[in-house]
């Protein structure tokens, strides 16, 4: 009977059971009370900022061998332009930099950057390898953060050296902004010299920032309205010899040239499609004019629509389903969308107005168009369903707009009195710049990213 | 009792307890502090017209005074709009002006735009000249003169132009400014205005003030830079939490809590750490509050930003 004994042990004690179970109970109820609750955290909600370009740093790129210090130095140039003219970045003045970067595996002193409000920094080495080739490598770093975003390396031959340092620009702006670069890409245009009776005019090519640029046609011929194949090296093209319009198809990395037509009365030169396997256009056959689509391949074409109205311009959607294009059957020039097959076509364009020259941002998300309202031009764009369309820029005279392979930056050209000039505006109307060309120029192309 | 049945009655009491334990205790759920929530009205287009058009035979109201934080000293306002009159000759000349028929005030504005200027300077001088400053009157007597001016610009211009304009003299200029200090003053007004500028009727949110509040996120705001591609997309948003020192600096990296699945939430957060790793530290939140502030969960989102 031991276990009996306990309770009588309580009961000695004078503490019944139900005290006993009573003051547990009010025990552990106080240490319930006494446990500190799960603090409520405090919440802010920060919903507007302080848009700024972004300070960044670019010291120049160190010299891995001593013979290529000014190529590094050139790089760090090409760089610095155009992270500059992107409008997204504001490189800072080399001469504020505090520390002097010597070894860039080593981690930088972040301090001294923070000191001159960097909140980039970009460092960077070329080095020439035992068989000619060229190593490039950077780094980006967070100076507040205190941590490497990016670090990569390319081998290219050494005369390649601009090309690396558009990849790298590309490398940081991705990185930095969150969206594709576009610095890596070429513009095609028509370059206009001599007086303004006799222009000679030329198809021209050269680098999105202005160098490098080449001559594609002689200028015997009238030429205009370059356009970019969106999968291969190649543009079309209309030039006016001594008959009809003819368009050609040039090959730029072989050179090669072959006529896709004779088309009498053509406007503007076609447009790809997205496979760059076909060709549409518009033809002109008595008062209208028509789209029609060829096949580069079989020369076989498709009516696409049939109106007694001028359809022209027109331009495919990134996925090719469906094309933009400009016409009058409402009376005045507007933007009308439709299937890409043909079928009904839907009016988009319902601003202040004319709206022509149609082109689709290769991210699908906006189209632009030359405007022209109450004897002014403008360069502006909308959405592909019509809504918030908006004005990038007006003057008298703007046209021909081109969008850049991510869809933020549009080139235009503008002739203001002694001769059409390139100019490039960011997709918000912010940045308005003048695009460097040797002499004047128009009708801008630009091509899809190189790599 | 035998000892066997004891046993067996014992176990199966014990049993029968740990069975019970084992269903009926359950463990105290989390809960929650309950969110602040904020009446909102939904209401049509339609129905929100209605209510800015209003009627055209509505009764007028009658002015309301405005609301504001602190309520005036009425004293005080007589005060203040006793101005300092430096130029004290300009005073005695245009006393003898007030008791003006009104045909002259009339037949001044009749005279081209250019004249319109010796009025105006006129008019203050002839305020500062009734040094009882008494505001109302003078403002009773402005309207009157401002209605006289409307009445008499259809009058034909065939009016001589009568005589002496005071000759505007930028030198008297001096005269017409406010000489008061500068000074930040709370609104003055009659009534005090019963809706808290801020916040909801329950009132649980810390004991920090607004005021500290309110400059933290003008900090943020002011120092936070989102990447463009963010702010043309809807719906991207991310949370940091944050530890602080009692300093207002940072104590460590800011954790990420949630960011959007997008190709831009990289650079949207990377852009949030930067903003707070950068403005620190935050001199504006009080020691003595340091209980509440010293943890916070910081969304940056770019909503009100869309388009830009």
């Amino acid at each position: 009977m031991n276990h009996f004994n306990s309770f009588r042990t309580f009961d000695s004690l004078g503490i019944t059971r139900r005290q006993l179970i009573a003051g547990a109970g009010l025990g552990a109820g106080a240490l319930a009370l006494g446990a500190n609750p799960a603090g409520a955290v405090l919440r802010l909600d920060i919903t507007q900022g302080n848009p700024q370009p972004m300070p960044i740093a670019l010291p120049d790129f160190l010299p891995g061998t001593p013979g290529e210090a000014e190529i590094a130095h050139n790089v760090t140039g090409v760089i610095t332009n155009n992270l500059q003219r992107s409008g997204l970045f504001a490189p800072i003045n080399p001469q504020a930099f505090v520390e002097k970067i010597t070894n860039t595996d080593a981690v930088p002193r972040f301090a001294d950057w923070r000191v001159i409000n960097a909140q980039a920094l970009v460092t960077g080495r070329m080095t020439r390898q035992g068989d000619g080739r060229l190593k490039a490598e950077f780094r980006l770093w967070d100076v507040y953060a205190g941590q490497q975003l990016d670090g990569k390396q390319y081998f290219t031959t050494p005369d390649n050296w601009r090309r690396i340092a558009h990849i790298i620009s590309d490398a940081i702006y991705e990185r930095l902004t969150g969206e594709k670069g576009y610095f890596d890409s070429r513009i095609v245009f028509v370059d206009e010299t001599g007086p303004k009776e006799r222009r000679v005019k030329r198809l021209a090519i050269m680098d999105q920032d202005g160098a490098g640029v080449r001559y594609l046609t002689r200028g015997d011929d009238l030429v205009l309205t370059p356009r970019f194949n969106p999968s291969t090296q190649e543009i079309t093209y209309m030039s006016y010899g001594q008959g009809d319009p003819r368009v050609y198809l040039l090959n730029i990395e072989t050179g090669q040239r072959e006529t896709v037509g004779n088309f009498p009365g053509m406007t503007f030169a076609p447009r790809f499609s997205p496979d760059g396997q076909r060709v549409i256009m518009s033809l002109q056959q008595g008062g209208n004019a028509n789209l029609f689509v060829m096949d580069l391949r079989s020369k076989q074409t498709t009516r696409l629509t049939d109106t007694p109205a001028i359809d022209t311009a027109p331009c495919y959607s990134p996925d090719g389903t469906r094309i933009c294009f400009e016409s009058d059957r409402g009376g005045t020039q507007q933007i009308y969308v439709m299937p890409a097959t043909g079928g009904q076509a839907q009016r988009i364009s319902f601003g202040e107005g004319h709206h022509s020259t149609p082109v689709w941002s290769p991210r699908g998300d906006y189209i632009a168009f030359t405007g022209q309202a109450q004897g002014m031009f403008s360069i502006g764009i909308l959405k592909p369903d019509g809504s918030g369309e908006r004005i990038l820029t007006q003057g008298f005279h703007n046209e021909g707009p081109t969008f850049a392979p991510n869809g933020r930056v549009i080139m235009f050209f503008r002739d203001i009195g002694a001769g059409p000039n390139l100019f490039t505006i960011d997709v918000t109307g912010r940045n308005e710049l003048k695009e460097p060309t040797p002499s004047f120029a128009s009708d801008p192309a630009w091509s899809p990213l190189l790599s | 009792m035998e000892m066997k049945t004891a046993s067996v009655i014992s176990a199966g009491l014990h049993a029968a307890v740990l069975v019970w334990a084992m269903v009926s205790f359950s463990g105290k759920t989390l809960e929650a502090m309950p969110t602040d929530s904020l009446p909102v009205d939904m209401i049509s287009e339609k129905d929100f017209t209605q209510l800015t058009k209003g009627s055209k035979d509505a009764p007028k109201s009658a002015v309301t005074k405005p609301l504001v934080e602190k309520v005036a000293d009425t004293q005080k306002v007589v005060e203040d709009t006793k101005p300092k009159v430096s130029d004290k000759p300009e005073i005695k000349a245009t006393a003898e002006k007030p008791p003006e028929p009104p045909p002259t005030p009339e037949a001044k504005p009749i005279e081209k735009k250019a004249d319109s200027k010796p009025p105006a300077p006129e008019k203050p001088p002839q305020q500062m000249a009734q040094a009882k400053a008494d505001p109302i009157a003078d403002k009773i007597k402005k309207e009157e003169k401002q209605e006289a001016k409307a009445e008499s610009k259809p009058l034909p211009p065939k009016k001589p132009p009568q005589k002496k304009e005071p000759q505007f003299d930028a030198r008297k200029i001096a005269a017409l400014l406010d000489q008061r200090d500068p000074q930040r003053n709370a609104t003055l007004g009659a009534e005090l205005n019963p809706n808290a500028s801020l916040g909801s009727v329950k009132g649980e949110a810390a004991q920090l003030s607004q005021s500290e509040f309110d400059a933290l996120l003008a900090r943020l705001r002011q120092c936070w830079n989102p990447p463009v591609g963010a702010t043309n997309s809807d719906n991207l948003f991310v949370v940091f939490r944050v530890l602080f020192k009692r300093d207002g600096s940072v104590m460590q990296t800011p954790v990420l809590v949630q960011a959007p699945p997008s190709q831009f939430g990289p650079a949207l957060a990377e852009s949030a750490k930067r903003a707070l790793l950068q403005c620190q530290p935050y001199t504006m939140l009080k020691p003595e509050h340091y209980e509440e502030w010293r943890d916070m969960e910081i969304k940056f989102d770019p909503r009100e930003m869309l388009g830009g």
